[in-house]
């Protein structure tokens, strides 16, 4: 569970995801993720879409989502990329917009487009277990299950790597056929669990 | 900074837990894995099917189960892996030459030191040697003693200790109307006129849940592993 205090301030956060609130507070949903006309497109476009409401008030406000765990993220600038359905909640000040993924979208079964969230603050992320986050260096490229990523930051590139072999072809395979090669410098997090990907439990 | 810890290529875990969910591999060399339980890795590793090709050496040395074997994929090379299995608790174990039993289903990992067998027991795997092993489990595990007797799903493994057999409540049994309630289920049972004895000297490993770690039933081969 997440506890926000706002002082006059506002948080964007998934429509539904207060589960209690003390003080005074005030519940808006945000059409189109509060992107404006061209965000509402896009995300329509894209099947990002992201249910957001705005809250504003003087208070503490409570967020949980299914019970999953929550995890902080503090951005000084950077750029965040995380799953629609793995972020819980940004402060006002943070800009949301939506980015093309390519092949790696696909594998998760989540569409070729991801989130971004940009600027300087405080965003909170969800996931099944306590997350781990992982660095990426130059020298130190880092595989990942397509179905335990959330999301990640810093100047990484993907790529879709199939380690598939003639024989996984004919039905004995590894079981980790598919993976999502970052390399660059940067940051990413990854939940103790597995999602159902286009490709089943990989 | 304030946040999560960070992790990288040297600062994770050698063979140990990276919190209660993942676990971190230092791997060089050969380490078996279930299907699907690797969420990510640095270095090179290949991931091989078992009973393929090269390995047949390796399989006839370490793995004698094969029902299960369409659920195990052995990892080569050199790195650190994470595994973690749907946000379960992951433990890791040592066995010096001793057997242990499990739940074929919590077993996630293990050094091929160590042999991978098939229980007599149904749905249950045994594992002989000495070596590494992880395990997942619905909540923390927890240490007992035999002689015990535990409930069916609690029971994660056993260690040293002769194979369980079979316990009812035979007082409960025999009355009129807790047999009429036991048979029919009319009334309503208790649910715990049966459990699993353990006599001897060993270790009995259970969980600290009545819910079964979901598993691939026994016999049941290919798939996608879900």
């Amino acid at each position: 569970m997440l506890a926000v205090d706002l002082t006059g301030d506002s948080v964007k956060a998934k429509n539904g995801a207060m589960v209690a609130y003390e003080g005074e507070m005030t519940f808006k949903k945000k059409t189109g993720g509060g992107e404006g006309l061209r965000g509402m497109v896009t995300r329509r476009l894209t099947g990002e879409q992201m249910a957001v409401m705005e809250v504003k008030g003087h208070g503490t406000c409570y967020f949980a989502d299914r019970a999953s765990e929550i995890n902080l993220v503090s951005l000084n600038g950077e750029k965040l990329y995380v799953e629609v359905g793995n972020l819980l909640c940004t402060d006002s000040a943070l800009r949301t917009g939506t980015s093309f993924t390519g092949l790696r979208g696909s594998s998760q079964g989540n569409g070729l487009f991801t989130t971004t969230v940009e600027g300087t603050g405080q965003a909170a992320l969800v996931s099944l277990g306590t997350a781990v986050v992982l660095r990426v260096t130059p020298q130190t490229p880092l595989q990942v299950d397509p179905g335990a990523y959330i999301a990640h930051t810093g100047g990484l590139e993907q790529h879709f790597q199939a380690g598939v072999n003639f024989r996984a072809l004919i039905g004995e395979s590894g079981g980790e056929s598919f993976q999502i090669r970052f390399e660059g410098d940067g940051l990413v997090y990854v939940q103790p669990s597995e999602r159902n990907t286009i490709g089943g439990e990989v | 900074m304030n946040g999560p810890v960070v992790h990288d290529a040297w600062t994770l875990p050698v063979d140990d837990n990276i919190n209660s969910y993942a676990f971190s591999v230092d791997l060089n060399g050969q380490w078996f894995l279930q299907r699907g339980k690797m969420v990510a890795y640095y270095g090179q590793i290949d991931f091989q099917g078992v009973g393929l090709g090269h390995l047949d050496h390796l399989i006839a040395h370490s793995f004698h189960s094969p029902l299960h074997a369409a659920e195990w994929v052995v990892a080569e090379g050199r790195g650190k892996m994470v595994l973690a299995d749907r946000a379960f608790d992951v433990n890791s174990y040592d066995l010096d030459d001793g057997n242990l039993s499990i739940r074929s289903g919590n077993l996630l990992a293990f050094q091929p030191s160590l042999s991978l067998k098939q229980s007599i027991v149904p749905g249950f795997l045994t594992l002989i040697g000495t070596g590494k092993f992880v395990a997942a489990s619905n909540g923390p595990v927890v240490f007992m003693e035999p002689p015990i007797r535990v409930d069916p799903q609690a029971l994660v493994g056993w260690a040293d200790c002769p194979t369980p057999c079979h316990h009812y409540d035979h007082a409960y049994l025999r009355g009129f109307l807790g047999g009429i309630r036991a048979h029919t289920g009319i009334g309503g049972a208790s649910g715990e006129e049966h459990q699993f004895e353990f006599v001897g000297a060993g270790t009995v490993l259970l969980q600290s849940t009545e819910e079964v770690v979901a598993e691939i039933s026994v016999g049941e081969t290919g798939g996608t592993g879900s």
